[in-house]
This record gives structure tokens, C-alpha cells and sequence, in this order.
């Protein structure tokens, strides 16, 4: 418990993360309503109101004078406030301190894209903030919710005992996007078979499968959002690469204190500690079984038989309550979301449906698995010789870079000024205000040490590039990036 | 001046250090209970705000409202613009004259063209323009001397908003009967306000600053919270807005803007008007505030609205104002020695500094060996002189040793007379109408030919004097439109007149924001300074190019070859150090900032 506090403590100066609802908490001596959320939880109330109060207040002064959006960030001296209007009227505020030493230098549409996909993977597993509200107007439904979930979400930025959120280091990076394996034409009708044979597992239910080879994305028969959503918790929870350092020890003892204040957090609320949180994003709790298939007790045991019960999970769009199904096969992970509502006999639906798959499918999830791993490069397949790339495709929710251990090797100075490019994107984007797509934007700089850091912005797709070692002219930075163009952006980015 | 100046500024680093390294943590929780009454008496304030912003909301009103009325007055001011540009032309003829005329007939000039364009909304202060030459004396005993033509009745580039601060000038204060409460105040696109540390308001751009009390309160709430966060607010973004931050010891400054200019170039422009507030008072301001932190500042500032508005304007149109770097009127290298040595004469009687220039181009400077002045100060002084009389605070201490007093100072000596005499006989004056009337550096002047050294602007034969006081090129060669280059050891910068591709004046504020934008990305706090830049999107082809001796920030049609731009830039730079000995003012003082 001493350990783990005084972790928690050295953090918060790094970081303060709140979450609160501008309809609560109205009327004197009831401010302390409005806060679902706060980190750290054991700074006194009137220093987590003091932030809240200026969040709040600052959100109310700039709608004077731009009432279409709010607030979006405060840069003080210290600190960077970032801000998220998660849902209307629910603020979601992340305060950062900023320092050179310790690389404390940030771009704020990355840690607000961290935001939001806490967000999008709350609502994902638990429903919208307001709708539990609704449920339980005292909030201590919500409060414990949001309390472990994000609890759980942040240790995976813990090391040691600081918080490493994306900083400059991550600026040839993009959260939220889905990494796409690139498969050759007879391995994609093979996938396209074994998509089916999937599909008729799952017979009349209407449900959908993602397929994923180690962390990158094979194919799916969902929306985009809910594929990002999906594959984020994959690649964070599911994937072999994470089950197998599943019990490493840097988070375990910190997962024990968090442990601790959830049940904490609990408490704060309105005495409920009764009822059970599902903690979807705990750590080490999924394991694969002698059958293939992935479990885990996060959702619960059933009582007697000791069968852990199908993790659920909500889609974004239709906002269907889906059964969450998940087999792999060495690199290979399939997972099925089956709709609860046409799994009339629950628990024994699930486990004819897993009978079915490996009856049906595994065949073809074995040479699927076989075709892939044949053609497969390895962790640096991307890596494009020279080049130090990340490329976005917006529209489509894709995104493809580097391998981080060829990134590391760009100097400080490089990765700073590509941070700052991607900031200056990130600037002329929301000024397109919904004509996005139109903007059309290239940006070559020479930097102090002789580093070419480019941008170019075409019709959603973006892609950055760090060149260290090229020629000095700008015509053969120029040509560089047409012939990257040419050769793995299908010419999306040439001139001609 | 200069090393009083200096002092004060360090002082005032030191205060603000100190005050940055307050002790957060400890600060925060143990204020958190005592300021959070206060705390919620701020954000009070603020939520006063809600319910006529909800009222706003909804409306559909302003929407229909012409664009003129919530566009920040820039169609007006090209509406002015255009009506001064045909006075320009239609007294341009007589320009010569008026050279003449400085001292004694400037009550003759002045009816007419007051007769033409004041309108009801111009201020007293408007009428009170008066002479055309006046020695400034400024703050204490050291003098600078400026002399200064006027403007408005030589002739007129005609596209070129080249003396616009005449019609902010003219025009004072706007839209004075708005207040926070009034929806087209809320749409202007770029606010400034300055205001005491207790939140009193000092000045606002647009409407009254007395009516804007509330408003105040509520940005030094915003400032004071997180101050006693330990921390210091700098910048909020909401949008497209942003609201811009600068503290300087018991006066704040904000800035609220949709314009798109960056950060770094809106937070300048604060601190310039802070410089041309200390300009004026001084920074013994300050000391009252020491005694008397409700002391209300705005009765000092009585009647210098012109000057704060013609220096906003000027945000918009004077690449001066982030290039920190002043430019010269171009003249044949003799001419400028000339005018130089009638200046070093004035120099020799123990004055700092003595300028000469034409609206805000340096035709001579000189100053004693070990005084510099600093482009920003060069700026802010002829903003001063251009907008408004020379009036200098003073205190008189037998009358009230606690007040300030506006001085009008004119001295009508014999060397005045002197230099005017000098500078007429010695054509200095037709050389400098002359520059004027040609314009500068026209891009279609560019020698194509590399090895073509054209070596002056002024005997190129095909130049002709524009009949019609215009000058609209059609553009450069490949696509050029046009360009600065900055000499860092001279500091002194030149630009290049514009081509048609932007003749009108709201392309070439966007231009020049487009040049403050990449100036603030080349000169990048934490990673810059870059070598090169170049940036093509809808508008244009931007190249920057940035050595130890030069930068160059050239514009180019969007379509542009980036090869054959490259090679242009090149001719550019060659061209300018072909012609510097007369578009730059070389050798003439030392300068050791």
C-alpha cells in the first residue's frame, strides 16, 4: 500500500485527469456532483473543484465568443490542459506538465486521441456516461465504472512509476487507427474462404468476425469505428504477443493498489459497493484454453460449474449488445460478435457455436494461419530502406508506419521537428472546418540538422516522413517522397 | 533612454521569474480554501455571461446580418482605403509643393482632406492633426527627432494600403457603443484588450472600454486562477479562436482572435503594444500600480486610441511586425548619403538619434557610436509620430508630483528650418517622390539573365512614373509574386511590391499572414531555427530560405515548378545584393543589440 501511494502521488504531478458533467453539481455545496472522475483520487476535493472550476469556467467564457466549439485546450507555462467534450455536456480534461528533461513535450491531438479512445472503449464495453447516469442518478454507478476502467486503461502508460503518455518520441504514430496486413492475392481468397465458412458458424444470428494476424488487422465484417474500437482492445489484451507477457511484474503490485482505491472509489459513491464493475481492461486475465478459444473471468464465473461467462460488449452504431467469442490459432486471433438478443439459450449457444467453428473451420483457419505466416517479413515488413514514414489513410481509419525499432533510431532533433509539423497539420485540418478533404498541403523543411521532415495532406490521406540522410536540395527531397509515393502509396501523393 | 529602458525591462524579468517559481503545489492546496470563494466569484462573472450567450445561440439573426458588420471592418477599411487612394491620385499632382509647405500651409492641406473623409465617428483627436514636422521630444531629455512627411497628400502607390494608419487615424476608436453583450462585437475577428492586474479596464479595440468592466474582471479571473495555480496561462484555443495571453508586471494583455495567425505571432504583436504603451508613460506606470493597485490607467491614455488602432492595423499589413526589422526607402546610393550627412549635422549637437522618414520607410539614421535602437522601438516610434502629435507625459512636481501632464512640445528653431531648407535644396526631397511614385522592387523587374547585373533600380529605361498613381504589376517570372528578403546584420528588411495576382488588400493580408505563419514555423522556439522551408497548399507556393546572413520568403503561384521557383529564389537574392546600396542603409551607425 506504501508503494503503490507513493507512486500514485509522484505521478500526479505529471499528470490530473478528470471527467465531469456540467449538468450536475448546479447549486452551491453541490459542486462535488459534478466530478464521474478524477486522478489522482486522493488529492482533496478543493483542489480537484479547482480544476474543475477553471475547465468549466474557461469552457463557458470562449463559447462568447465561438459557441460551435468550445474549449479545446489551455497552454499554461507548466502545463498543457487538454480538452474532450466526450458527450454533450460530459468533459473529459487532461492536465499535463510539461518538461524538457524528462521529454515532457507533447502534440495535444495525440493525448486527446487518447481520450477519445478511452472513451470510445468505456462505451464500447459499458454504454454511454449519460445513459448511466440516467440509470443511477447518484453516480456512483458511473463513478465506479469509470473509476476502474480507466484505472486499468492508464497502466498500460505506467512505467515504473510514471505515467509515459505519446509524446514527441510517438510522433510517426497514430492512436485510433487500425495497422493492416498486407496479404497477396491467393492468401486474400483464402481469407475471403475462411470468412465465409465464419459467417456460416455463426448461421442466421447475423454476426460479424475480425480476423487479425499477431497485431495486425486480416479482415473484418464490421463498421470502421467498431473495427478500431475492436482491434484497439485486441492488440492491447488479445493478441499472442500480449498473452504471452501477460504476468509480467511492472504493473502487478500497481494493479494491487488500484485495486485498493477502486474499492476506494466505490465507497466515494453512494454506498454501493455491492455490485460487481466488469473490468474489461484488467490485466493478465485472458489466457487461451486447451480448445483454442481465449478465456477470461473478467465477467464472471458462473455459480457452480465455475464456466466463465461470455464477455459482452456494446457496438457504436446499432447499439447492439454483442457476445464476445475469440479463438486463435498460433499468429492467427479470429473473434466473433455474435448479437445476444438472437443467442436465446445463452451460455449453451456460445459453446455449440464454438463446437461448430472448430468443427467447421479449423481447416481453414490452419492453412490461413500457414499461407500468412509463409509470407509474412516480420516485425520490420514495413520498413521502407532510408525512410522514416508514418502514413494515414483518414477515410478509411488506416494507418501504416515505420517499425518503432527504426524510428528510435532518428535523432531528438528530428523527431522534435516532426512534431511540430504534424502539430501545424493538425492546425490546418481543423481550419478546413468539413472541407477536409479538399485540403491539399505539402510542407518540406531543411531542419537545424540537416534532417528533411515532410508533410503532405491529399484528399484524407496523410503522410509524414523523416529523411536524416538525403542529399541537401529540396528537388531530392522532392523526388524521394514521389518515388515512396509511387511505390507504396499507389501515387496518392504525386504530383502528376 | 536606452539604458534606462533597458533596467527596467530586466527588472520587471526578474519580477516575473520570481513569480513563476512560486512554489506550486504547496500554494495550490493551501490558497485552494481561502481563493475559493474568490474563485467562485470569478467563474461567477463568467457564468453572468451564460445566459445572453444562450440567447445568442439560437438566433439566427446575425447570420443574416451583412458581412461588413461582423467581418473585423476589413471590407471598410478597403473601403476607406479605396476612398483615400483617390484622394492620393487626385493630389498627387501637386505633391511637389507640399514638400515645401511643412511647416507653415499644412492648415491649408489639412481642411481638404479632412473635408473629404472625416465622418461623425472621428474623434476629437482627429482634428488636432496638425503639423507636419515635429521634432519629437520624447520620454525625459533625450531627444529624438523625427521628421516626417505628410503622408497623405504625396502621391500614392494606389495599391499599396502604404499609409493606412492615416485612416485608422482619421477614424479612431470603432464601434465604441459595443459591449460584450452585443453579437457583432462577439463576431469581430481580432480583439485586444489591455487591462491593470486588478482587472480594471485599460484599453479595448472595439467597444467601450467602461462598458466592458465585466468582461475584464473575467479575463484577470482567468489569469489570477491559474496564476495561483503556479502556473501562467498563455494560450487558450477554442476553434478557430484563440485567446493569447501576455503578463507584464501589473498590466495584462489578451488577445482574442480567429485570424489564424500563430501563437507566436499574435503573443508579439501584444508585446508590441505593451512597448507602445510604455512608449508613452513609461514604465514608472508601474509605480503606481505600486501604490494604488485599483489606479485606473485609461485617463493617462486619454486620446491615444488612434495610436493603439493604427498599430493593431498595422498587425495586418507591415511585415515590420514580425520580421523585427525596419526597411528603407529606396534611393540612389548619393541621395541617401546626401540626406545622411544633413542628419549627421543635427547628430553632432548631442542628439541619441535622429531619423529620417518617409511614412514607415527609413530614409537616413544616425546616432551616437554607442546607442542602439531596435527595429521594434524604430516601429512603435513611428506609429507614435505617424498617428498623433508629439505629446510627451511629463510630471511637474511643484504642481502635482504624482501626475502625469501631456506636454506638447514643437520647437520652430532655426536648425528645423535649417534642415528642411537643406533637404529641399539638396533634391533630397524630389528623390525622395520620385521613390515613391516608382514603387520599389517590382518582381516583373527581375533580370532573368543571370549574368544581366542590372545594378540600379532606378535606370532601368523601360520604368515608367505611373500616370494614374498605380502600380499593379502581372507577376514575376514563373509564377513569382512576391517576396522579402531580410538582411539579419542590417536588420533591415525588403519587400517587394505587389503584382496584380494580389493587388487587392485582403489578398495581401492573407499573404502576409501566410509570411507570419511561416516565419514563426521557421523560427520555431524549440526546434528551429530551419534552413528551408517550402509550403504549397490552396493559395500559394511559399519558400523560405534562412542563412546566417539573409532570409528570404518568397510567394509563388500554387501551380509553381518547385524546380524553377528554386532557381528564381536564387535570382532574387542576387538581384537584392545587386541593387542593396539602394534599398538598404548601409554602413551608416553601428548597431550592437
Amino acid at each position: 500500500m506504501g508503494l503503490s501511494s507513493a507512486a500514485i502521488t509522484t505521478s500526479s504531478e505529471a499528470l490530473k485527469f478528470c471527467i465531469f458533467d456540467l449538468r450536475r453539481g448546479q447549486h452551491e455545496g453541490e459542486e462535488l456532483e459534478k466530478i464521474l472522475f478524477f486522478f489522482p483520487a486522493d488529492l482533496p476535493f478543493p483542489a480537484q473543484l479547482s480544476v474543475i472550476g477553471l475547465s468549466e469556467g474557461l469552457i463557458t467564457f470562449t463559447r462568447i465568443f465561438s459557441p460551435e466549439a468550445a474549449c479545446e485546450v489551455i497552454e499554461a507555462e507548466l502545463h498543457s490542459h487538454v480538452f474532450f467534450e466526450a458527450e454533450p455536456d460530459i468533459w473529459m480534461v487532461m492536465v499535463v506538465a510539461k518538461s524538457k528533461e524528462t521529454e515532457a513535450i507533447w502534440r495535444i491531438e495525440a493525448l486527446r486521441s487518447v481520450l477519445k479512445e478511452i472513451h470510445s472503449l468505456f462505451i464500447m464495453f459499458h454504454g454511454s456516461i449519460r445513459v448511466l447516469l440516467d440509470k443511477e442518478p447518484g453516480g456512483g454507478l458511473t463513478r465506479s465504472h469509470l473509476f476502474t476502467f480507466i484505472m486499468d486503461y492508464l497502466n498500460d502508460f505506467l512505467m515504473g512509476n510514471k505515467f509515459v503518455l505519446p509524446n514527441f518520441r510517438d510522433s510517426l504514430k497514430q492512436r485510433g487507427t487500425v495497422q493492416m496486413l498486407t496479404v497477396g492475392r491467393e492468401a486474400a481468397i483464402e481469407v475471403q474462404s475462411l470468412v465465409g465458412a465464419l459467417d456460416s458458424c455463426m448461421g442466421h444470428t447475423s454476426g460479424y468476425s475480425v480476423i487479425l494476424f499477431q497485431d495486425l488487422l486480416v479482415s473484418t465484417t464490421l463498421t470502421p469505428d467498431d473495427t478500431t474500437n475492436l482491434f484497439s482492445y485486441a492488440t492491447s489484451r488479445l493478441t499472442p504477443r500480449v498473452l504471452s507477457s501477460g504476468g509480467s511484474s511492472t504493473w502487478s503490485y500497481l494493479r494491487k493498489g488500484n485495486a485498493e482505491l477502486a474499492s476506494r472509489s466505490a465507497n466515494i459513491g453512494s454506498g454501493l459497493d455491492g455490485f460487481r464493475i466488469v473490468r474489461p481492461l484488467q490485466h493478465g486475465k485472458w489466457s487461451k484454453g486447451k480448445d483454442g478459444f481465449l478465456v477470461t473471468d473478467i465477467w464472471g464465473v458462473e455459480v457452480g460449474n465455475l464456466v466463465p461467462t461470455t464477455p459482452t460488449l456494446w457496438l457504436q452504431q446499432t447499439e447492439h449488445k454483442m457476445y464476445l467469442c475469440a479463438y486463435q490459432h498460433k499468429s492467427l486471433t479470429i473473434i466473433l460478435l455474435i448479437p445476444v438478443t438472437s443467442m436465446l439459450n445463452g451460455e449453451e449457444g456460445i459453446s455449440m457455436l464454438k463446437q461448430q467453428l472448430l468443427e467447421n473451420a479449423s481447416a481453414k483457419i490452419v492453412k490461413v494461419e500457414e499461407k500468412l505466416a509463409k509470407g509474412w517479413g516480420g516485425e520490420n515488413a514495413y520498413h521502407v530502406k532510408g525512410y522514416r514514414y508514418l502514413l494515414v489513410d483518414g477515410d478509411r481509419n488506416i494507418s501504416r508506419a515505420s517499425p518503432p525499432g527504426k524510428v528510435t533510431t532518428l535523432t531528438k532533433e528530428s523527431l522534435l521537428a516532426i512534431n511540430k509539423v504534424r502539430e501545424d497539420v493538425d492546425l490546418e485540418k481543423s481550419r478546413g472546418n468539413g472541407n477536409n478533404d479538399e485540403k491539399d498541403l505539402e510542407i518540406c523543411i531543411r531542419a537545424k540538422n540537416n534532417a528533411w521532415v515532410i508533410a503532405r495532406s491529399t484528399r484524407g490521406k496523410e503522410l509524414y516522413i523523416v529523411l536524416e540522410k538525403a542529399n541537401e536540395t529540396l528537388l531530392y527531397a522532392s523526388e524521394a517522397i514521389e518515388k515512396f509515393s509511387d511505390r507504396y502509396c499507389n501515387g496518392a501523393f504525386s504530383l502528376d | 533612454m536606452a539604458s534606462d529602458s533597458s533596467s527596467a525591462s530586466s527588472s520587471s524579468d526578474e519580477e516575473e521569474e520570481s513569480a513563476g517559481q512560486k512554489p506550486n503545489v504547496d500554494v495550490n492546496i493551501n490558497s485552494i480554501d481561502n481563493s475559493l470563494d474568490a474563485i467562485e466569484n470569478q467563474l461567477s462573472s463568467i457564468a453572468l455571461n451564460t445566459p445572453i450567450d444562450e440567447r445568442t445561440l439560437p438566433s439566427t439573426d446575425y447570420h443574416q446580418e451583412p458581412v461588413s458588420e461582423i467581418d473585423d471592418g476589413s471590407s471598410r477599411e478597403s473601403a476607406s482605403e479605396m476612398r483615400r487612394n483617390s484622394i492620393g491620385e487626385s493630389s498627387s499632382s501637386r505633391g511637389s509643393g507640399l514638400w515645401r509647405n511643412n511647416l507653415g500651409v499644412e492648415v491649408e492641406v489639412e481642411p481638404e482632406a479632412d473635408g473629404e473623409l472625416s465622418s461623425p465617428s472621428s474623434s476629437g483627436y482627429a482634428g488636432e492633426r496638425g503639423s507636419s514636422s515635429s521634432p519629437t521630444s520624447a520620454c525625459g531629455t533625450d531627444v529624438v527627432r523625427e521628421l516626417r512627411d505628410n503622408g497623405s497628400s504625396i502621391g500614392d502607390d494606389g495599391v499599396v494600403p502604404l499609409d493606412p494608419s492615416q485612416t485608422q487615424w482619421i477614424r479612431g476608436k470603432q464601434h465604441a457603443d459595443e459591449d460584450d453583450g452585443s453579437i457583432s462585437w462577439r463576431k469581430r475577428k481580432k480583439h485586444f484588450f489591455v487591462l491593470s492586474h486588478s482587472g480594471k479596464p485599460i484599453y479595448s479595440r472595439y467597444g467601450d472600454e467602461h462598458k466592458l468592466a465585466g468582461f475584464s474582471a473575467t479575463l484577470q479571473a482567468i489569469i489570477s486562477f491559474v496564476e495561483n495555480g503556479g502556473d501562467r496561462v498563455k494560450l487558450v484555443r477554442a476553434g478557430n479562436h484563440q485567446v493569447v495571453f501576455l503578463v507584464k508586471g501589473p498590466i495584462y494583455l489578451v488577445c482574442i482572435s480567429c485570424t489564424e495567425e500563430p501563437y507566436e505571432s499574435l503573443r508579439g504583436q501584444l508585446e508590441l503594444l505593451y512597448g507602445q504603451m510604455i512608449l508613452i508613460l513609461t514604465r514608472s506606470i508601474d509605480k503606481c500600480f505600486e501604490k494604488n493597485s485599483k489606479f485606473d490607467m485609461t485617463p493617462l491614455l486619454g486620446g491615444t486610441d488612434a495610436v493603439f488602432s493604427s498599430l493593431i492595423h498595422s498587425f495586418s499589413w507591415n511585415p515590420a511586425t514580425f520580421l523585427h526589422a525596419y526597411t528603407c526607402l529606396p534611393l540612389a546610393y548619393t541621395t541617401r548619403q546626401t540626406a545622411s550627412a544633413i542628419l549627421q549635422d543635427v547628430a553632432d549637437t548631442g542628439v541619441l538619434f535622429a531619423i529620417l522618414m518617409c511614412k514607415n520607410k527609413v530614409i537616413s539614421l544616425v546616432g551616437l557610436q554607442k546607442a542602439s535602437l531596435h527595429p521594434d522601438d524604430m516601429l512603435l516610434l513611428a506609429n507614435f509620430v505617424i498617428t498623433s502629435e508629439s505629446f510627451s507625459p511629463i510630471c511637474l512636481p511643484r504642481y502635482n508630483s504624482m501626475a502625469f501632464l501631456y506636454a506638447y512640445v514643437h520647437y520652430l528653431d532655426v536648425d528645423t528650418i535649417q534642415i528642411e531648407a537643406v533637404l529641399a535644396k539638396s533634391n533630397v526631397l524630389n528623390e525622395v517622390e520620385r521613390s515613391l511614385s516608382e514603387g520599389g522592387m517590382r518582381i516583373e523587374d527581375l533580370p532573368v539573365d543571370p549574368s544581366a547585373n542590372s545594378g540600379s533600380l532606378f535606370h532601368l529605361t523601360h520604368r515608367k512614373t505611373p500616370t494614374n498613381g498605380t502600380v499593379t504589376g502581372v507577376g514575376g517570372p514563373a509564377g513569382l509574386w512576391h517576396f522579402i528578403y531580410r538582411s539579419i546584420y542590417l536588420d533591415q528588411y525588403v519587400s517587394s511590391e505587389f503584382a496584380s495576382p494580389i493587388s487587392h488588400p485582403h489578398q495581401q493580408k492573407r499573404l502576409y499572414r501566410a509570411y507570419q505563419r511561416l516565419y514563426a514555423s521557421m523560427h520555431d522556439k524549440g526546434v528551429g531555427p530551419h534552413k528551408t522551408q517550402f509550403r504549397r497548399d490552396e493559395n500559394y507556393v511559399l519558400l523560405c530560405w534562412v542563412t546566417q546572413d539573409f532570409e528570404l520568403y518568397a510567394a509563388f503561384d500554387p501551380l509553381a515548378d518547385k524546380g524553377v521557383a528554386i532557381r528564381i529564389c536564387n535570382r532574387v537574392c542576387q538581384w537584392v545584393k545587386d541593387v542593396e546600396n539602394e534599398i538598404f542603409l548601409l554602413g551608416a551607425t553601428p548597431f550592437s543589440w
